[in-house]
């Protein structure tokens, strides 16, 4: 039998694996855009990209845009072989029960 | 497979993954009112030239709509994401504005915009490698027409008298920038209600 894979505890939190899903599919996306998609709290959504940020899976760009300050995000190509080792390991996992 | 992990919550990773890969890939961008507004543009020129006969008329008019549309632009991006198909699609009215800009401003001050079945074709022209381009990558039929009329407008406009040209030029843009820029932000509204709440 062969061995069951190690689900990435830093990728499988809910609005982690959100987050970097979202941000797989944008070239760079702003705080206010992906606190949007997830409708999660300023604080929490925080929190979890700090995380992410401290995995080196996404990048973060401060600068001011006509005065206003925005925070962007992107994801890193580690964060990027992350998520795909993770979608991987979750196939595996499931086998033969991902498309019932 | 793991004890603490079970297989509804393994299912429900993976939809998570490709609801929010899909909520990303949505394009949230409008541009319909571009068109518009440079339809408007172009008549503008065309009135104002057509008025004095002023060599400034089309590079002033130009460089002002370029301005317009950047800083209504700016206002409109808000928070939405970038994406490669945005910036590719970007890049192309990007190039288009700044050829523009230099040709018709070279030309107007050096007093060689004199030619109007040449303007017309040259301007054309333009305006059909820019629609089919961007109607080629967004695989957009109704953008493809436009971009043929632009191309016939630019070969129709080498034959026939000045007044025919004229209104040939006139023609395609009510056709390409006024009706199907409206056409474009009714669509654009339309995708946006139908959308409705997002869930995460």
């Amino acid at each position: 039998m062969p061995d069951l894979p190690e689900l990435n505890p830093v990728v499988h939190g809910r609005l982690r694996l959100a987050l970097l899903s979202l941000l797989t599919s944008v070239e760079e996306a702003e705080f206010t855009w992906l606190r949007a998609k997830t409708e999660a709290t300023d604080g929490n959504l925080g929190a979890q990209l700090f995380k992410l940020e401290e995995a080196r899976y996404v990048v973060v760009k401060k600068k001011f845009v006509l005065r206003k300050p925005q925070t962007r995000y992107r994801i890193t190509e580690t964060g990027r072989r992350a998520l795909t080792e993770y979608v991987q390991a979750l196939k595996q996992l499931l086998g033969p029960a991902i498309d019932g | 497979m793991p004890n603490h992990v079970t297989e509804h919550e393994l299912k429900d990773r993976l939809s998570l993954i490709e609801s929010m890969i899909a909520e990303g890939r949505r394009n949230t961008e409008s541009w319909g009112w571009t068109f518009v507004l440079w339809g408007v543009v172009y008549y503008l020129a065309i009135a104002w030239s057509a008025w004095n006969h002023s060599a400034w008329a089309w590079p002033v008019t130009i460089l002002i709509g370029v301005i317009v549309t950047i800083v209504v632009a700016s206002l409109k991006a808000g928070n939405h994401p970038r994406t490669t198909l945005g910036r590719a699609i970007g890049s192309i009215w990007i190039a288009l504005g700044i050829s523009m800009c230099l040709i018709f401003l070279a030309l107007g001050l050096s007093g060689r915009l004199t030619d109007q079945h040449l303007f017309v074709a040259v301007i054309s022209a333009i305006l059909g490698m820019a629609n089919g381009a961007s109607a080629l990558i967004l695989r957009w039929k109704v953008q493809f027409a436009c971009a043929v009329v632009w191309w016939v407008a630019a070969v129709a406009t080498c034959f026939g008298t000045d007044e025919h040209s004229m209104i040939v030029f006139l023609v395609a843009i009510f056709l390409c920038q006024i009706v199907f820029g409206i056409y474009g932000a009714i669509a654009e509204a339309r995708e946006r209600k139908q959308r409705g709440p997002i869930h995460a």
